[in-house]
């Protein structure tokens, strides 16, 4: 099957799962909301520093919560098992499963994300630079992520195994965006955090699609 | 006849119980393989050997004349992969292969009966006609071998009837097709090997 179909598809599927879509948007949303809540107390520069760095770990966590539903549904079907047995555009099919999915989960967050920060008074250049990072952070966190999710997709819980493999690796990216946006903050430079985040979605979407197929094909073992 | 697919000493073992051992078959182009025998005996673990989905833990299997790795395999197994929450015309429509016409789904759906079906969506249908579409979508595209696990299940006997007639087309047009079952199949096609399991 085609890139683009396999895109198509699963945006038609997203469409008729109702509500589901914009979890990921709402969960921002509280967040954001009971963080404000909890700092309430604290003075206004003090918080001006820490939210796009919230929003920042609050766009992780939604990215982790949401990974497990990459290759669920379709190894439940039996759609996942039946698009291994073509030898050829596995990688392909992988490679548009992930793109959909970072689409319809992280894509929307990464959208509305700067929005908030400029709601509760972050600047325009540091949202923009909240949003560039979270356009190049989140999709590396959905490839990284999907290899957890291969290999973790036939197990019954497989949500906080899934977490405890893709925390750690995690961290540079959490370490170079929350960096680039405080530097953005406090008028350093953020260039070469950006270009090492560049570098590394660059190497993940390289090792990614072969890294899942192989990973999809022990699980289904 | 040419021979597909040659299986020798084919063996599966997992946490140290064999599931099967020295399986030896050989696919020859328009036969229908039916592998029979009881639950667990390693049917579906056989068929999905034979998709490439499971690894063997032993034997060989030698792929014939030019085919060797670009054998053109299709498999469809318990699970029915299809999308409940695409109607069937569009569960079909995604898996064609790009060259082919969309009036081709249309025409496998008559074939099947579930024309009346085509925008109904998958979750709304019965098991009986999840397991039509299922298996018109791995029909309706062209491969050298068809991996079906039990394909007579939830199908009644109009569906058995339609689903034996497309696959001695299948077989005429020299594909080979391997099924799992419990009890022999006898008397329908002629190229048929029982082998049980």
């Amino acid at each position: 099957m085609g890139f683009i179909r396999i895109i198509n598809k699963e945006f038609k599927i997203a469409s008729r799962s109702g509500y589901e879509s914009f979890m990921p948007v709402i969960y921002l949303f509280i967040i954001m909301i009971f963080f404000n809540i909890s700092i309430s107390y604290v003075s206004k520069n003090i918080i001006l520093e820490l939210v796009p760095l919230m929003i920042w770990v609050s766009c992780l966590l939604i990215c982790i919560l949401n990974l497990e539903t990459i290759f669920k549904e379709d190894f439940e079907d039996g759609t996942l098992e039946e698009s291994l047995v073509d030898d050829k555009g596995q990688e392909e099919s992988v490679a548009a499963k992930i793109l959909s999915h970072w689409l319809l989960s992280n894509f929307p967050v990464v959208v509305i994300a700067p929005l908030i920060a400029i709601l509760l008074g972050i600047s325009y250049h540091t949202s923009l630079i909240l949003f560039f990072s979270l356009l190049i952070g989140t999709p590396t966190m959905s490839l990284l992520g999907s290899i957890a999710a291969a290999l973790t997709v036939s197990l019954k819980r497989n949500k906080i195994l899934m977490s405890i493999i893709v925390l750690p690796l995690y961290v540079p990216i959490l370490i170079f965006g929350t960096s680039a946006v405080n530097n953005a903050h406090i008028g350093a430079n953020y260039d070469s955090e950006l270009y090492l985040m560049g570098i590394l979605f660059l190497l993940f979407s390289l090792i990614t699609p072969t890294a899942c197929v192989k990973a999809l094909k022990v699980s289904l073992d | 006849m040419n021979k597909l697919l040659e299986i020798k000493n084919l063996s599966l073992t997992r946490n140290d119980y064999c599931i099967f051992s020295n399986i030896n078959l050989d696919v020859q182009e328009g036969q229908l393989i039916n592998i029979y025998g009881k639950n667990g005996s390693g049917k579906t673990s056989l068929l999905k050997i034979l998709a490439g989905i499971t690894e063997r833990t032993g034997g060989e299997m030698i792929y014939h004349n030019s085919f060797d790795k670009s054998l053109k395999r299709t498999y469809v197994g318990h699970k029915y992969g299809v999308k409940n929450n695409l109607t069937a015309y569009e569960n079909l429509y995604y898996s064609l292969d790009d060259h082919k016409d969309k009036q081709t789904i249309l025409d496998a759906l008559e074939t099947y009966k579930m024309i009346d079906y085509k925008d109904s969506l998958i979750k709304h249908l019965s098991h009986g006609q999840q397991k039509r579409v299922s298996l018109i979508k791995i029909m309706m595209n062209y491969a050298h071998l068809y991996l079906i696990d039990e394909p007579y299940s939830s199908l009644d006997e109009d569906g058995i009837k339609i689903f034996n007639e497309t696959t001695y087309g299948l077989l005429s047009s020299g594909s080979s097709v391997v099924i799992t079952n419990h009890t022999e199949v006898n008397n329908i096609f002629t190229n048929t090997i029982n082998y049980k399991i």
